[in-house]
């Protein structure tokens, strides 16, 4: 039984794969680079999932390792010449990683709302940090640089075009979804949907759960900070915006509307959110203010579909 | 329920009070403010014995199983835990040491199945940082946690929501939750709460199957369940130990009548 319904899903995680790979071939130009945003922002919301629909964290501070993560990208491109995506990916997961140890280190000592309202105020004090040291962020105006090479070191190396910076955003965006899932379902993975349902219980059966959160954060900083080395890889800048916690909330917002608890649900909701955004902004001009009708919508989502987009095919997509 | 009745499953002992015991508190006090839920209690368990604790509503017993697993760190006083102090330990280093709890409150993870209830308590002593395997795939888990839902009855519910079991199988869950986790010495705090005869009677034969290798500590208020299953009784009143004996000396104890049995 088991066994079937595994088959199921690799047929519908190959066909996705197969869909999104071909994409960029038939759209056009606009909407490529629309999708290629979409699984970034995916891969933040993915990454925030870890915590709250697997570990019952609500974070709402993914925006400062999302950012950190774009400018330690942006200090690798900088500094280093020629730039280099290598060295890239690795600045912007080591500062995503240390940002991540500190933010959860203070953090997961307290619980729900307090938890969120900490790595609120954490998000908040980089983003003041980042906007005010002009001199190395670049302040209010950010940091803009060139965009690296497609290299694999030492064999092959060729400028991105629009439709090899989707399949290396693919690439990448899978993997990371591989291994999370992976992680999800390890005896780590186990523990944390335990503390999520019962933490005092868990507790009790011998696991410290303190230690726990703290790798939960830090594995889900990891992620978001991969999500802005893409994002800076693609948009060539590092805005203080992008450490700003509207960040952090359309992050929860993408969780909500896909289905938290199931990695995939928060790709799909960010998708579904942007698509709207980009079809109100479509249907009434650019100074719409797109955000009251979409309140309505995400209010609507709450009320009839709480469990999101995907929330109904919770359990099978995590057997 | 595939337990075997056996006739006499009562250790004996006091037959063997030159082995140190299991556990041992010294002085061990708790106060909530000004008010002692637990006074000076100093109290011994030998190996492998079945310790039936009793006493009114407010005695401290829970108290007391607090103190022993981590919940509530004590005012005053030690506890040693198989040579080793555990006093004020966090709950979690307490299970490490090899004692499991089941609750008064049914306390188990509503949304999983049976078997993972079971499986996440079996892996706490092994591979539970393992980020990199399915959590199904380690035999000597999955041997332990068969093993767990065999004694407790519950192999053939193995797939189902743990939600919805009906009360005493969900009690003998909490049983199979802490056994899994392989404890030297098991607390049961009232496992036969709320439920009917039958199931108190399955849940009497289960205690009486699983306390063959293992010391436990139980507390209940069926005298009848306490009687027939305990080597020893310790009488706890207003949080200081009142009487201590075997169940007939203490069902003519003169002291005990009067505060307690009478009623």
């Amino acid at each position: 039984m088991i066994k079937h319904s595994n088959k199921t899903y690799w047929i519908g995680f190959c066909v996705v794969l197969a869909l999104l790979i071909v994409a960029p071939l038939v759209l056009p130009e606009f909407w490529r680079r629309f999708l290629t945003e979409i699984l970034i922002w995916g891969l933040l919301a993915m990454s925030s999932d870890i915590l709250i629909g697997y570990t019952g964290m609500i974070s709402f501070g993914h925006s400062a390792f999302f950012g950190l993560g774009m400018y330690g990208a942006a200090a690798a491109l900088l500094l280093v010449s020629p730039p280099n995506m290598w060295i890239a990916i690795g600045f912007g997961l080591v500062a995503a990683a240390i940002v991540s140890l500190f933010v959860a280190y203070f953090s997961t000592r307290l619980r729900d709302i307090y938890f969120a309202i900490t790595t609120l105020i954490f998000s908040q004090i980089f983003y003041v940090i980042i906007f005010t040291w002009t001199e190395v962020t670049g302040g209010e105006n950010g940091l803009a640089f060139s965009r690296p090479q497609l290299s694999i070191p030492g064999i092959y190396s060729t400028p991105f075009t629009t439709e090899t910076l989707h399949w290396f955003v693919l690439a990448v965006v899978t993997a990371s979804y591989l291994i999370l899932r992976r992680v999800t379902q390890s005896p780590f993975g186990m523990v944390l949907q335990s503390i999520r349902e019962n933490e005092p219980r868990t507790r009790a059966i011998g696991y410290p759960v303190e230690r726990y959160k703290i790798v939960a954060v830090m594995l889900s900083g990891l992620f978001a900070g991969l999500a802005g080395v893409l994002y800076a890889i693609q948009n060539k800048f590092a805005a203080p915006d992008f450490v700003y916690f509207l960040i952090s909330g359309e992050t929860v917002i993408f969780n909500v509307m896909g289905g938290i608890g199931t990695l995939v649900g928060p790709i799909v909701g960010a998708g579904f959110f942007l698509m709207l955004r980009e079809l109100l902004s479509r249907m009434f001009g650019d100074q719409f203010p797109y955000l009251i009708p979409l309140g309505f919508i995400f209010i609507a989502m709450i009320i009839f579909l709480p469990q999101g987009l995907l929330g109904f095919a919770r359990r099978w997509l995590n057997r | 329920m595939s337990v075997q009745a056996s006739t006499d499953t009562r250790s004996p002992a006091a037959s063997r009070g030159a082995a140190a015991p299991i556990l041992k508190t010294e002085l061990l006090t708790v106060r909530f403010g000004g008010l002692a839920a637990l006074s000076q209690v100093n109290f011994e368990v030998a190996r492998d014995e079945v310790r039936a604790i009793i006493g009114p509503n407010g005695a401290g017993k829970s108290t007391f199983f607090n103190c022993l697993t981590g919940v509530l760190r004590p005012t005053g006083g030690r506890i040693v835990f198989n040579g080793d102090d555990i006093t004020g330990l966090p709950s979690n280093a307490i299970s490490q040491k090899g004692i499991a709890r089941s609750y008064q409150i049914t306390n188990i993870l509503p949304n999983a199945t049976v078997l993972e209830n079971v499986r996440i308590a079996a892996q706490s002593r092994r591979h539970a940082w393992n980020m990199t395997a399915h959590h199904s795939a380690f035999t000597d888990i999955n041997e332990k946690t068969e093993s767990a839902l065999e004694s407790v009855g519950l192999r053939s519910k193995a797939h189902e929501l743990a939600a919805n079991l009906s009360h005493g199988e969900q009690r003998n869950l909490e049983i199979g939750i802490a056994l899994a986790t392989e404890p030297l010495l098991l607390c049961l705090d009232e496992p036969t709460a709320g439920m009917s005869t039958a199931e108190t009677h399955d849940t009497m034969q289960l205690v009486k199957s699983i306390a063959k290798d293992l010391t436990i500590l139980i507390v209940e208020h069926d005298m009848q369940v306490v009687m027939e299953l305990a080597d020893r009784i310790t009488v706890l009143h207003y949080g200081e130990i009142l009487a201590e004996g075997t169940p007939d000396e203490i069902q003519r104890n003169p002291k005990v009548l009067e505060v307690y049995l009478k009623t």
